[in-house]
């Protein structure tokens, strides 16, 4: 499903990612570690094309990141769901607009928008902030409105970068739990956190990454 | 179209939000739009005037003294054959010379010496209007010219020339002003938009992150340009509607003339859909090009 191929990317001459060789399979599960500054949301970046490698090849499904046309970038994106680190919320829509959008930009019918919407918003605990604007919540509850926006289109690929950042314990075991099961309904995900909570004991493939090499992996 | 509500809500909120940015170009085009309505009006009234003018011209044919009344009838026949022709008129010697007498009835002693009538026998053509123009009236004349038994042709060229300067004075003031009125309009929405796209930047990434296509991106501006460029035609209509009154009420009084002045009703319908395809044209010159 996601193929990185001798990926390099620069910043201004310095390496951010260094011949990085990777594959995810179709609805894996996978968590990207490492220290800050290690490359771990610049990998992420190149499977949504926000970024592009300077040297090598990344593949999401069918897209070849490096050579997409002008208008497969939003049918490239459409098919994966973010996690923002810095949520990238829209502060003039309200909660339920913010994820509906989501459905919007991928031409869903208001009816069939408005019954998803809903449900993700019960989903991560936010039913009663439908109404409200993003600058009247919390961090936490932030952060949860951008995991509910990159769900709610149920994405064969979803993306997240530190999801649990903002969280308290109790949320995030939550948000782990609807990762969990977005996966079990074949979902392939990637993860980048330093939150070994996410990851210990869960029998998944952790992938060590600092200085913008890959350091190894193992399994969680 | 399933994302317009969303389009029109997001334009919505943006011409509320940057009311006065938006304000400011209602209002330009406003001004721009009153200019044309009002230029309209005007050419509309000059060409119901020049509309007019052919009818009072007139091409009087005179005719050969040798004429006798069978060939004056022939001519007459050949005359109102041509299609240019819509009516002919016989005028005898004898008519003439009653009419320049009921003419020049205060200096009647200028005449009175006359042993015999110097006058000639003449016929009045009035022509087709679509005949009264400067060139075609000379072809006219050329043509009649011809005909056996003329002797001469007399027309005022002037009314033949004034009507045909007059439509084309119409017709290039019509585009001139419609050529600068183009384009300060597209110029003030396309400027506008850009300005509203760039504030709106950081909003237009999040959303081409989520998989938004360039038109998804693109419809809230088209319809802010088209809600400018409505709201800028409706007050262009009122304002011509305030002009036409104040100019055939209290203006009036000074010039009668004014009191003839139309107002077609057209215009009313015009300026405000005229404002809405500027408006998405201006909007649409400004982020079209943009590679969303």
């Amino acid at each position: 499903m996601i193929f990185f191929q001798n990926v390099t990317k620069y910043y201004d001459d310095q390496h951010v990612l260094k011949n990085i060789n990777l594959s995810v399979s179709k609805g894996e599960m996978v968590f990207l570690t490492g220290p800050t500054g290690a490359g771990k949301s610049t990998l992420l970046k190149l499977l949504y094309a926000a970024e592009l490698p300077d040297e090598g090849e990344v593949t999401v499904g069918d897209f070849r990141i490096g050579s997409l046309k002008p208008f497969e970038i939003p049918l490239l994106r459409r098919s994966i769901g973010v996690v923002f680190q810095d949520f990238k919320l829209l502060d003039n829509l309200t909660v339920y607009d913010n994820i509906a959008l989501a459905l919007r930009v991928r031409g869903r019918k208001e009816k069939e928008i408005k019954g998803l919407a809903l449900e993700t918003l019960k989903n991560v605990h936010l039913r009663h902030k439908a109404d409200n604007y993003p600058r009247t919540l919390s961090g936490g509850e932030q952060q949860r409105v951008v995991i509910g926006r990159a769900m709610v289109s149920e994405p064969s690929v979803l993306l997240a970068d530190e999801p649990t950042g903002n969280l308290d314990p109790d949320t995030a075991k939550h948000i782990a739990r609807l990762f969990y099961e977005a996966n079990i309904h074949g979902t392939t995900i990637l993860i980048a956190t330093h939150n070994r909570d996410l990851y210990n004991k869960t029998g998944k493939r952790v992938i060590r990454l600092d200085g913008g090499v890959l350091l190894g992996e193992e399994i969680g | 179209m399933e994302h317009m509500s969303y389009s029109t809500k997001t334009a919505l909120q943006s011409l509320m939000k940057e009311k006065w940015i938006n304000l400011l170009s209602i209002l330009t085009v406003a001004a721009s739009l009153l200019v044309s309505a009002m230029a309209l009006i005007t050419i509309y009234n000059v060409e119901i005037v020049a509309r007019t003018l052919p009818d009072k011209f007139t091409m009087v044919v005179y005719l050969k003294d040798s004429m006798e009344p069978q060939d004056i009838k022939k001519l007459m026949g050949q005359l109102t054959g041509k299609e240019y022709v819509a009516g002919a008129k016989y005028i005898s010697r004898e008519q003439a010379l009653t009419e320049l007498k009921h003419t020049l009835r205060d200096v009647s002693n200028v005449i009175e010496g006359l042993d015999e009538n110097p006058l000639s026998a003449a016929i009045e053509l009035k022509l087709k209007k679509e005949s009264v123009t400067g060139s075609s009236v000379k072809n006219v004349s050329v043509d009649i010219r011809k005909l056996p038994g003329v002797d001469d042709i007399y027309y005022e060229e002037k009314i033949a020339e004034t009507v045909s300067l007059l439509k084309t004075s119409i017709e290039n003031f019509s585009l001139i002003i419609l050529g600068i009125i183009i384009f300060v309009v597209l110029f003030v929405i396309s400027s506008t938009v850009k300005i509203l796209f760039y504030r709106r930047k950081n909003e237009i990434e999040i959303i081409k992150l989520l998989g938004a296509t360039g038109g998804f991106i693109r419809a809230p501006f088209l319809i802010e340009g088209g809600v400018i460029g409505f709201l800028g035609g409706l007050f262009a209509t009122l304002g011509a509607a305030v002009f036409y009154f104040t100019l055939t009420t209290s203006f009036s009084a000074f010039m009668p003339l004014l009191r003839t002045l139309i107002m077609p009703v057209e215009i009313v319908v015009l300026m405000p859909i005229v404002g809405i395809v500027m408006g998405v044209a201006g909007s649409l010159i400004s982020v079209g090009r943009l590679r969303l």
